[in-house]
């Protein structure tokens, strides 16, 4: 890096290169330097391609004070030049001299240099890992860190670091590292990167097939829960149609008995729910029993509302249909309003049901369009 | 100011066709490329100096983790502005 290519050394270069007279290139490039410091001062950044941007970036005044007298000064504010390099031109330098100059002509000690500067490295690490060495905790990410990065370097340039490397690197580290691995309790950062590479594997696997069975039996659960719903359902309509046809409830219910052998739990939940809809379905008497009254004040909103006594908000849309006589659009409520917050029935907290979505679903919908309205 | 304005204006000052122009950028783009690659520092009469400088190593703490890593030295393409550019924009 000592030493420098003139003006008149590019000068010569660029006009021998591009087959010009030496005074064609120098006004060129006189014209260059001109026009950029012209396109900075009009324009603040001036881009080339395939080198980079020139930016001018304003500094702010400040303020200060003046060390000896203990006076306020302002500094006032400039202009900074910053140089910015093309990602492509940026990698390249990154990556060392290797690459263009296998490419080139001009080969000066280029492979010598990331050589020295990798052992360097090395060394350097090595101190740091000194440094560190005494807490246990430290040298092991160190120590799984470095090998990424080292390879990361080793390979656009030659393979006789590794050697340069390796003996540098691993004979320490690898003593180290057990005796941590063991008094796993105490190193929380260690078990964190080795461990995790073997059990993710089966834990994934487990993980799979469990889900999938999960799955495989709420899917189950559903059909039969939408089987039975719609089956009673379509016994009472056709009862209300022509009352004779009781036997066929009576066929239902034994079928439903014996479900929950498959999976108690779950069942208690979604078996219920088909019967009992069907009769509380007029919807505003659901309505009638009342947790409390609430008035409306400014930082009140029904998802709110609806969280604190439902437990989600979600169930919002009910808060609206009970109280739609003082309520003409949901979003903009007026403050003293008085809000009725009933109880919910189990059917119409249960979002599970399709119905009960639905019908939460029509709600939202119809509040949402009273919002739009006014 | 894109790369195509200042060809323009490149071509204007210096009574060039666009065309040449652009060519002359090219070859300048690489010509300095390659002498900075090469090791050596560019000097821009009136500018600045163009390098490739070395960021040393360093170690950084990951701040959740409290991880600590080694981040590699790296070789950077740095723009030094020359006394002149630094006056002349200063108030630009």
């Amino acid at each position: 890096m000592a030493d420098k290519l003139s003006w008149t050394e590019l000068r010569r270069a660029v006009a021998a290169r591009a087959g010009v007279s030496e005074k064609t290139a120098g006004a060129f490039l006189n014209a260059l330097t001109s026009q950029l410091l012209e396109g900075l001062r009009t324009d603040k950044s001036v881009k080339i391609n395939g080198l980079g941007t020139f930016k001018l970036q304003g500094v702010a005044p400040r303020k200060s004070v003046n060390v000896t007298t203990g006076e306020e000064i302002v500094i006032p504010g400039y202009n900074k030049i910053a140089f910015v390099p093309e990602i492509g031109v940026k990698e390249l330098v990154e990556r060392g001299e290797s690459k263009e100059e296998s490419g080139k002509s001009k080969v000066e000690g280029s492979e010598i240099d990331p050589i020295k500067k990798l052992g360097e490295q090395a060394e350097e690490i090595v101190d740091l890992l000194a440094d560190l060495g005494q807490s246990p905790k430290e040298t092991a990410p160190l120590k799984e860190e470095r090998p990424l990065r080292s390879k990361k370097k080793e390979e656009p340039v030659a393979e006789p670091e590794p050697v340069a490397e390796e003996p540098v690197a691993e004979p320490e580290p690898i003593a180290e590292p057990e005796p941590v691995a063991e008094p796993e309790p105490v190193a929380e950062p260690e078990p964190e990167p080795e461990p995790v590479k073997e059990p993710e594997k089966p834990k994934k696997k487990y993980h799979f097939v469990r889900d999938l069975l999960i799955c495989v039996v709420v899917l189950l659960l559903l059909l039969f829960g939408g089987y039975f719903f719609l089956r009673s359902q379509l016994t009472k309509w056709i009862e209300s149609l022509a009352q004779p046809k009781e036997p066929t409830e009576v066929v239902v219910q034994p079928v439903e008995e014996p479900e929950p052998v498959v999976e108690p739990v779950v069942i208690d939940t979604v078996v219920p729910e088909p019967e009992p809809i069907v009769e509380p379905e007029p919807e505003p008497e659901p309505y009638s029993d009342l947790i409390t009254i609430e008035e409306m004040h400014e930082a009140s909103r029904l998802t709110w509302m609806a969280k604190r006594y439902y437990g989600d908000k979600k169930y919002w849309p009910y808060l609206y249909d009970a109280n739609r006589d003082v309520i003409t659009n949901p979003s903009r409520i007026k403050v003293g309003t008085p809000i009725r917050i009933p109880k919910l029935t189990k059917e119409q907290r249960d979002t599970t049901n399709a119905e009960t979505k639905a019908h939460l679903e029509a709600l939202r919908i119809e509040a949402e369009e009273a919002c739009r309205k006014k | 100011m894109l790369t195509k304005e200042l060809i323009g204006q490149i071509a204007q000052a210096a009574g060039l066709s666009k065309k040449d122009a652009e060519q002359l950028l090219a070859t300048t783009n690489a010509v300095m490329r390659e002498n900075l690659m090469a090791g050596k520092a560019i000097q821009l009469q009136g500018l600045g100096t163009l390098e490739i400088k070395e960021r040393s190593a360093r170690t950084i703490v990951h701040p959740r983790t409290g991880e600590r890593s080694v981040i590699p030295s790296k070789q950077q393409l740095v723009f030094r502005p020359g006394s002149g550019m630094k006056g002349e924009l200063k108030n630009a």
